[in-house]
């Protein structure tokens, strides 16, 4: 993986202020973080740039055709959109009836995949960052394993983004 | 090291779940045995992370899935679509190495399924719709593969509990270990299951719930393995601990050791060599710097995948006229009658009960053969057969983000507010309806793609049928059934309609005209040919492939070795 420092992000800046305003619809801050908090839009740039490469193109189409839709349905710039908008956008999308754009159904799940991936993956794929998603599920993380079955109690143990180096300790 | 000279014993095409038992017997008897495995020797980091990007979300990137695709449609005049079908993987070890661990073995009735369901007139009974299917008898029952059952699961450390379930067949030997712990998933089911007269009883599991070595008189020279640590991490992850069974650790080391052993990853084979005479006389492979090599032996195992163990014969075809078709395919059966379960699920979420699914492998499970087989009755059904119930696993929040009531939308404040609140308040029960042979599901070559040596992709032809379609509303309307006596503040049901766990291809029967393979998985027409895996299924049942596969490695090693003059 390459280093934090030296990467460049694949999106545009305003390609990355759309996928941001999308990425806090389907997961919302409320009165905790939600995606963007979480990191779900790096997560995406950094896969976007790796394993997730032959979807860029369709980021780019899908992310325009999103600002367009907007506007002729609003308006305005999906970002200055209001959320109660923003939704409508959102859900024409993914019935697929954006006009112009026949796979916006298909578009909507992968974003929708990929936010939720960046909510809930292990954080060296750069989401899920202060483990944001698993503390609001109350999933413990990577942990080793459990000593107890914890049948009808919850898991009284901090969740950890830990990988193989602990591991091999004997 | 190479072993063997020119000409050695055996060729290996395939080490991971049945090469890595042939190659353990085969090459502890003495024999030369080549091996040759398509993709690499993993190490620990490559396939133990508990990395649910890595192995749930991504798990048709990996290089081991990546570099061998499939092609795939559901019927006959589509053009078939690339797939990177996640069931096999092309690394050392196979798909051993990510199964989940479901370690049953098949009910007696599940190798006579003509003699049960069309000779003594179930299936008219039940009135059923088998057009275009062709529903058999295996060439051997279940008491034949007794014994090798057995030799599985004292090798391998399979936990379970002898007479727990009553539909089971005879065993003469318990289990190596007892069964492993209790979820709260096993436990809901389990009174679920009593409370509505149905035998619920601890699946057996390839994960070991003490740790384990085997003794005489099984092979005390397969190392010792710890217990598992119940994190989870077992379908599509290798197990970090190696308490799950798997080849890599268990028998390869074994056969390698032997020093009769040549193992060759990064080794592709793409051609079953034949003589004048017919005989099998090696195989041709691209080695790992991709040149083109040839290894002669006496004998050819294919041990590998169902795609791909049909992709060999076909490739192998000669210009003479018996092998015009493909290499032991004079029953023309090569590639026909593909076999894959459907996925039907029910789900259930609780109020007032914390489930904490993230605990405790997949194949930690109560099931339920009542709806097995023909464990029930099916007058008026419409459908013949059935397939085993059970909690199901993968607790990660990845795995388990789509788990949602149809009524819930799957974003916004609500999906967000419901996921936080019901993450760790659900489980679902998985079904594993048995698929019938049909005469439209098949592998073979495809006409247009090609993989990166510029061999054609296996291309599968696979839909389900009637006799599916109305046996998988059945299930699901058992499953919903069961999931209201746990409890649940609300259930539902659904499940892709994505085939998994496949067979068949090279099925195997008595008739050279009506099968590919005998008893012993040895081809009828190419006598020093063995193909072995569950390609030679010719009918399913309604559990995983895991044990039966592992049964038939063990007595087809057995015959290979009774033989002295190949």
């Amino acid at each position: 993986m390459e280093s934090k420092s030296e990467r460049r992000s694949v999106l545009t800046v305003i390609e990355t202020r759309i996928l941001a305003a999308i990425a806090d619809r389907i997961f919302p801050a409320t009165e905790s973080p939600g995606a963007v908090e979480a990191g779900a839009v790096e997560y995406i740039d950094r896969a976007l740039a790796g394993d997730y490469a032959e979807f860029l193109s369709s980021y780019r189409k899908g992310l325009r055709a999103l600002n367009r839709h907007a506007r002729e349905k609003f308006g305005g710039k999906f970002v200055r959109l209001s959320d109660a908008d923003k939704d409508a956008v959102l859900l024409d999308l993914e019935a697929g009836s954006v006009p112009h754009f026949k796979r916006s159904a298909d578009f909507f799940e992968t974003v929708r995949c990929h936010v939720l991936e960046g909510v809930f993956g292990e954080p060296r794929y750069g989401g899920n960052r202060g483990l944001i998603g698993w503390r609001l599920v109350g999933f413990p993380g990577q942990q080793f394993g459990y000593a107890d079955a914890y049948i009808n109690k919850p898991v009284d143990m901090s969740p950890v983004a830990a990988d193989l180096p602990q591991d091999r300790k004997e | 090291m190479t072993v063997g000279g020119a000409i050695a014993d055996i060729c290996l095409v395939g080490v991971g779940a049945v090469g890595g038992i042939l190659a353990k017997e085969l090459a502890s008897a003495g024999m030369k045995v080549v091996g040759f495995e398509r993709g690499p020797a993993p190490r620990l980091e490559d396939y133990a992370p508990r990395d649910s990007i890595k192995f749930i979300a991504r798990a048709d990137r990996l290089d081991w899935v990546r570099h061998e695709p499939t092609t795939s449609r559901a019927r006959r005049g589509e053009t078939a679509e690339l797939r990177y079908c996640t069931s096999p993987l092309n690394v050392l070890g196979g798909a051993l190495l990510h199964w989940t661990g479901q370690a049953s073995r098949y009910m007696p009735g599940d190798f006579k399924v003509f003699t049960d369901e069309i000779q003594s007139g179930n299936a008219g009974r039940a009135g059923a719709d088998l057009r275009g299917y062709d529903v058999v008898d295996w060439p051997l029952g279940y008491d034949d593969l007794e014994p090798y059952y057995e030799r599985f699961e004292w090798e391998f450390g399979v936990s379970g509990l002898a007479g727990a379930n009553p539909f089971a067949g005879p065993r003469k030997r318990g289990y190596p270990v007892p069964p492993l712990r209790h979820s709260a998933r096993m436990q809901l089911f389990a009174e679920a299951c009593i409370k509505l007269g149905y035998h619920p009883y601890d699946t057996p599991a390839g994960i070991l719930s003490e740790a384990y070595r085997p003794a005489a008189p099984f092979d005390g020279r397969i190392a010792e393995r710890p217990a598992c640590v119940y994190c989870a991490h077992c379908n599509f992850y290798g197990c970090h601990v190696h308490a799950k069974a798997a080849t890599l650790y268990t028998t390869i080391p074994v056969a390698v050791e032997t020093g009769n052993f040549d193992l060759r990853t990064n080794s592709k084979v793409f051609r079953v060599n034949v003589d004048d005479g017919g005989k099998a006389t090696g195989v041709s492979y691209f080695d790992p710097d991709g040149q083109v090599q040839e290894q002669k032996a006496r004998v050819v195992i294919l041990a590998a995948f169902v795609f791909e163990n049909v992709r060999l014969l076909l490739l192998s075809k000669t210009d003479a006229r018996r092998f015009a078709t493909g290499l032991a395919n004079s029953s023309g059966l090569v590639g026909k009658y593909i076999l894959a379960h459907g996925d039907v699920r029910a789900y259930g979420l609780y109020d007032d009960f914390i489930i904490n699914g993230f605990i405790g492998p997949g194949s930690a499970a109560i099931r339920i053969d009542d709806f097995n087989g023909n464990n029930f009755d099916h007058t008026g059904l419409g459908f013949i057969r059935g397939g085993t119930i059970g909690t199901s696993g993968e607790g990660t929040p990845v795995g388990r983000m789509d788990v949602v009531p149809p009524e819930v939308r799957r974003w916004g404040k609500e999906y967000k507010e419901y996921f936080a609140r019901y993450y760790t308040r659900t489980f679902d029960l998985n079904m594993q309806p048995e698929t019938l042979p049909h005469k439209d599901n098949r592998v073979d070559l495809d006409p247009r793609q090609r993989d990166r040596w510029g061999v054609p992709l296996p291309r599968a032809t696979f839909d389900f049928h009637q006799n599916e379609h109305r046996l998988h509303r059945f299930m699901a309307q058992v499953g919903e059934k069961i999931m209201r006596a746990t409890g649940a503040s609300k259930v539902w049901t659904g499940g892709k309609e994505r085939p998994n766990r496949w067979a068949g291809g090279t099925r195997m029967g008595k008739s050279p005209r009506r099968s590919v393979v005998n008893e012993y998985c040895q081809s009828h027409d190419v006598p020093n040919l063995f193909v072995v895996g569950s390609s030679v299924f010719p009918t399913l049942a309604g559990y995983p492939p895991t044990a039966t596969i592992a049964a038939l490695s063990y007595r087809t090693a057995e015959y290979i070795l009774r033989q002295k003059d190949w």
